[in-house]
C-alpha cells in the first residue's frame, strides 16, 4: 500500500471539491442570467445564488425581471427562492427539480438601475415566430381605428391640400402597365413578322409548283413524286402545330389570368381609401365604433401576453432540439435497455408561488411541468394562479401549454374582477369624455392557439356605473344624443373575438351600446361624412383621369393587330395544306391512269385480262 | 518536462533492479486498461486509485498508457463492433437490463458500445499481458538492459542538468 498516494488522493479530491465549491456560484449564475436575459429581452438578475451540492440544493435571495417595453421597471421581482435538484440525473447532464418555492413574488416593480440588455446579434436576427406575427397583426388592427375622429368631422375638407399629401399609386402603376403590355406587343409583332414560318411555306409551294403531273409519264416516277408530296404534307402539318403553339403562347401572354380589369380597379380603391384614411372619415358601423370606444383599452395588454406564449414555443423547441444523436469516433453508440433515464435536459415539476400584484392581490398558484421535451416528460405545462384582496377583488390565471402532439397547443383563461370604476373613464375615445361616478369591472379573457390557428375573445363588463356628466355638460348634439343614450344604461358588456380560423387574422369587437351610439352619429354626422367622401372620391379619380379607359383601348386595339397578323399567317398554312393534299390527288389520279394503260397493253400483247 | 524525465527514469531504475516484475506487469496492465478504453470513463477513476494506493509502477503506467492509447484509436471501429455484439448478445439482455437500471452501473456507460467493448477487450488481454510483462521484465534484465544503458539515449538523459537535479532532490529526500 502507498500511503503517499491515498494522502496524495485525498488532498486532490478536498482541493478540487474546494476549488469547485467556491467557484461554482458564480459561473452559473452568469451563465443562467445571460440565458434568461436573452430569453427575456431585458435584464434577469439573480442574487445570492447558492448551489450546495451536499444537500442537493439551490437557493437565492432575489430574482428580478425586467420589463423589455420599460427597462426601468420589471415584469415580476421574487424574494428568497429555494429549489431541490435530483442527484442522479445530474450525471447525465439533466437537470430534475422536484419542487421550487418562490415567495414575494411581486409584478410591475420599480427598479434602481435600468434593466436594458443587449441582444446578440444571432438573436436579433432570429426568424420572428407565428406567434411573434401575430403579436404584430393583433397590434396593427388595434391602431387602425383607435384614433378614428367621429364626432369632429371636418365638412369643410380642403380636398387640394390633401391632394398634395396624398401620393397617389394608381396612375403610375396604370402606366407601368402599359408600358409593359407594350413592350410585349412589340415582342409579338417582331416574332410574327419573322417567323420562318412565311419562309417555309414558300419553299414548299415552290416545290408544289415544280412537280408537272402532266408531264409525267411512267407509274415510279408518279410513286416518287406522291412520296414527295407526303413529305410535304407531313411539314405542312408540323407549320400548322408550330402556328397554334405561337396562338397558345399569345393567349398565355395576354390572357385574363395576367391581365385583370381587376387590378386596375383595386389600385384606385386603394388610392380612394388612402384618401379616406388621410381625412379619417370614418365608416359609421356597430364594429368601428366599438373597437374605437373599446378596442384600445381592451387589446393593449394582449399582445403581451401572447409575447408569454412565443417565449415558450420557442424554447421549448429550442431546448428539445438539444438531444442529438451522434456517433463519433471514439464516441461509440449508447445503448437504452429502459426508458429509465428518458429525462429531459431541463424538467421543473412544481412550484409554488406565492406574492402580490402591483394592485394588492395577494396571489398564490402552482406552475407545473415546467420541461425541455414534453414527450420525454409525458406532462403539459400547466398554471393556476389566483388571489383575492379585501375589498373583494379577485384574480385568476389558469392555462396549459401542451407540445405532447405534433401541433403544439396553448390556452390561457385570466379573470380580473371587482376592480372599482369610481373616477375612471371606461373609454379613451372622445366619443365618451365621461368619468365614472360609481361601478366595478370585470375582464375576461380565453385565448386558445392549435398550431397556427387562433381562437381568442377577450371580455369586459363594466357593472352598476352611472356617468359623471359634469355640471355644465357639452350643449353639442351628439354629445347630447350619447349622453341620453348612456345615462340609462348601468351596465356595458364588451366582448373583442381574434381569430384566423378562416384564413386571415379578423378582430371583431362589439358592445351592447354600439346601437346606441350608431343612432346618434347617423342622426347628426352621417349626411356629412358622406359629403366628404364623395368630394374626395370625385377628385381621386379626376387625378387618375381615363388612364383606365386609355389602357384598354391600347390594349384591344394592339391585340387586334396581332390577330390579324397571326390569321393571315393560319390562313396561308391552311391554304397551303390544300394545295399540297390537291397535289397528292392529282398525282394519284395520274398514276391510276398510268397503271391502267400498262395493264391494257400487256393484255393486249400476252392475252390475259388483269382486270 | 521535469514530470515525464522523472517518470522515464524511474521507470528504467525499476527496470535494472528496484522494483519486482509484479509491481511493473501491475503497472503495465493497469496503463493498458486506461490507453484502451475512453480516458474520461468513471472505470479509469478507479484504476487510478488502483495506481495511487498500490505500488505499482506509475513510469510503467505511462508507458502501456501511451502505448495503447494509440493503438485503441486505430482499433476503435473494433471496439464499437464488439460492443454491439455484447450489447445485442440476447442471453445477456437481462443482465444489461438489471445494470442499467442500477444507477451505480449505469454511471460507468457500459451501455456505450467502444466503452464496453474496449473495457472487456482489455480486462481479457491483461490475462496474458500480466505474465507476459513479468517474463519480458526478468528478460530484458537478464539481457537488455545493459545495452539500453549504453544507448544515446540513456547517455543523454543522464547527462541534463533536469536529471542531475532529479537525482540531487532523491539523494535529498534519502
Amino acid at each position: 500500500m502507498r500511503i503517499k498516494g491515498i494522502i496524495f488522493l485525498a488532498v486532490v479530491i478536498i482541493l478540487g471539491f474546494l476549488i469547485s465549491w467556491m467557484s461554482i456560484d458564480p459561473i452559473i449564475e452568469s451563465e443562467i442570467e445571460y440565458q434568461a436575459s436573452v430569453a427575456n429581452g431585458a435584464l434577469v438578475e439573480i442574487e445570492g445564488l447558492d448551489i450546495d451540492i451536499i444537500d442537493l440544493k439551490i437557493r437565492w435571495d432575489k430574482l428580478q425581471v425586467a420589463n423589455p417595453e420599460n427597462t426601468m421597471t420589471n415584469t415580476f421581482e421574487t424574494g428568497e427562492m429555494e429549489l431541490d435538484f435530483l442527484f442522479w440525473p445530474t450525471w447525465w447532464e439533466r437537470v430534475i427539480i422536484e419542487d421550487v418555492i418562490f415567495k414575494d413574488f411581486k409584478m410591475d416593480t420599480e427598479r434602481e438601475t435600468d434593466g436594458y440588455f443587449e441582444i446578440p446579434e444571432e438573436e436579433k436576427n432570429a426568424e420572428p415566430s407565428f406567434v411573434a406575427q401575430l403579436v404584430g397583426d393583433v397590434t396593427s388592427e388595434i391602431s387602425r381605428n383607435a384614433k378614428m375622429e367621429f364626432t369632429d368631422i371636418k365638412t369643410n375638407i380642403n380636398v387640394d391640400s390633401l391632394m398634395s399629401k396624398l401620393d397617389l399609386q394608381a396612375p403610375e402603376k396604370i402606366d407601368s402597365l402599359r408600358n409593359g403590355l407594350n413592350n410585349n406587343y412589340q415582342k409579338w409583332d417582331s416574332t410574327l413578322s419573322n417567323t420562318k414560318i412565311n419562309s417555309e411555306i414558300d419553299n414548299i409551294e415552290k416545290t408544289i409548283n415544280n412537280i408537272d403531273v402532266k408531264n409525267i409519264k411512267d407509274p415510279k416516277k408518279a410513286i416518287a413524286a406522291i412520296k414527295n408530296v407526303q413529305k410535304l404534307a407531313k411539314q405542312v402539318d408540323s407549320l400548322k402545330t408550330r402556328a397554334q403553339n405561337l396562338k397558345n403562347d399569345f393567349q398565355d401572354d395576354f390572357g385574363d389570368s395576367k391581365f385583370s380589369v381587376g387590378r386596375i380597379d383595386n389600385w384606385i380603391e386603394g388610392d380612394f381609401q388612402q384618401a379616406m384614411n388621410m381625412a379619417k372619415l370614418p365608416n359609421i358601423n356597430p364594429g368601428n365604433i366599438a373597437q374605437s370606444l373599446f378596442g384600445e383599452n381592451l387589446l393593449a395588454d394582449y399582445s403581451g401576453y401572447l409575447e408569454y406564449v412565443a417565449l415558450a414555443r420557442k424554447y421549448g423547441s429550442r431546448l428539445a432540439g438539444e438531444d442529438k444523436e451522434k456517433i463519433e469516433r471514439y464516441e461509440g453508440k449508447d445503448y437504452k435497455f429502459s426508458d429509465k433515464y428518458e429525462w429531459p435536459k431541463l424538467w421543473i415539476q412544481n412550484i409554488d408561488l406565492s406574492g402580490e400584484t402591483k394592485t394588492a392581490i395577494q396571489l398564490a398558484g402552482q406552475i407545473t411541468n415546467i420541461s425541455s421535451d414534453q414527450k420525454k416528460t409525458k406532462e403539459p405545462i400547466k398554471f393556476n394562479l389566483g388571489g383575492k384582496d379585501d375589498s373583494n377583488r379577485s384574480m385568476s390565471l389558469t392555462g396549459e401549454f401542451n407540445y405532447l402532439n405534433d401541433e403544439p397547443v396553448e390556452t390561457i383563461n385570466f379573470t380580473y374582477d371587482g376592480f372599482g370604476l369610481k373616477g375612471s373613464k371606461i373609454s379613451p375615445s372622445e366619443l365618451l369624455p365621461y368619468p365614472l361616478e360609481t361601478g366595478t369591472g370585470e375582464v375576461s379573457a380565453s385565448v386558445s392557439i392549435v398550431d397556427k390557428r387562433f381562437d381568442s375573445e377577450i371580455g369586459y363588463k363594466a357593472k352598476g356605473i352611472s356617468f359623471d356628466f359634469g355640471e355644465n355638460p357639452s350643449d353639442d348634439k351628439i354629445q347630447q344624443l350619447i349622453r341620453n343614450a348612456v345615462s340609462s344604461t348601468d351596465q356595458i358588456n364588451v366582448t373583442a373575438l381574434v381569430d384566423n380560423l378562416d384564413g386571415p387574422l379578423k378582430v371583431k369587437v362589439r358592445s351592447n351600446i354600439d346601437d346606441l351610439f350608431v343612432n346618434a352619429l347617423k342622426s347628426t354626422v352621417s349626411q356629412e361624412i358622406d359629403a366628404a367622401r364623395q368630394k374626395i372620391e370625385s377628385r381621386v379619380r379626376n387625378e387618375i383621369g381615363d388612364r383606365k379607359e386609355q389602357l384598354l383601348a391600347f390594349k384591344e386595339e394592339k391585340e387586334a393587330e396581332i390577330r390579324k397578323e397571326y390569321e393571315k399567317l393560319e390562313a396561308r398554312v391552311n391554304e397551303e395544306i390544300k394545295k399540297v393534299e390537291d397535289k397528292k390527288k392529282e398525282l394519284e389520279k395520274k398514276k391510276k391512269e398510268l397503271e391502267d394503260s400498262l395493264k391494257d397493253k400487256i393484255q393486249d400483247k400476252i392475252g390475259i385480262d388483269w382486270k | 518536462m521535469f514530470l515525464i524525465l522523472k517518470y522515464i527514469a524511474k521507470l528504467l531504475k525499476a527496470l535494472s533492479s528496484e522494483a519486482s516484475p509484479n509491481q511493473l506487469a501491475g503497472g503495465f496492465v493497469l496503463g493498458m486498461i486506461i490507453g484502451m478504453t475512453p480516458v474520461l470513463s468513471i472505470h479509469n477513476l478507479f484504476i487510478l486509485i488502483l495506481v495511487i494506493i498500490f505500488k505499482v509502477n506509475v513510469g510503467m503506467v505511462i508507458l502501456a498508457f501511451l502505448i495503447f492509447s494509440g493503438i485503441a484509436y486505430l482499433a476503435d471501429p473494433l471496439f464499437h463492433s464488439f460492443g454491439i455484439w455484447m450489447l445485442e448478445h440476447e442471453n445477456m439482455q437481462a443482465t444489461w437490463t438489471g445494470m442499467y437500471n442500477n444507477e451505480l452501473w449505469a454511471i460507468t456507460k457500459f451501455y456505450n458500445t467502444v466503452v464496453i467493448g474496449s473495457l472487456v477487450s482489455a480486462v481479457l488481454l491483461c490475462i496474458p499481458m500480466f505474465p507476459l510483462t513479468k517474463i519480458g521484465v526478468v528478460q530484458y534484465r537478464k539481457h537488455i538492459h545493459e545495452k539500453v544503458m549504453k544507448t544515446k539515449f540513456a547517455k543523454a538523459l543522464k547527462g541534463t542538468k533536469l536529471y542531475s537535479v532529479y537525482q540531487t532532490v532523491v539523494r535529498v529526500r534519502g
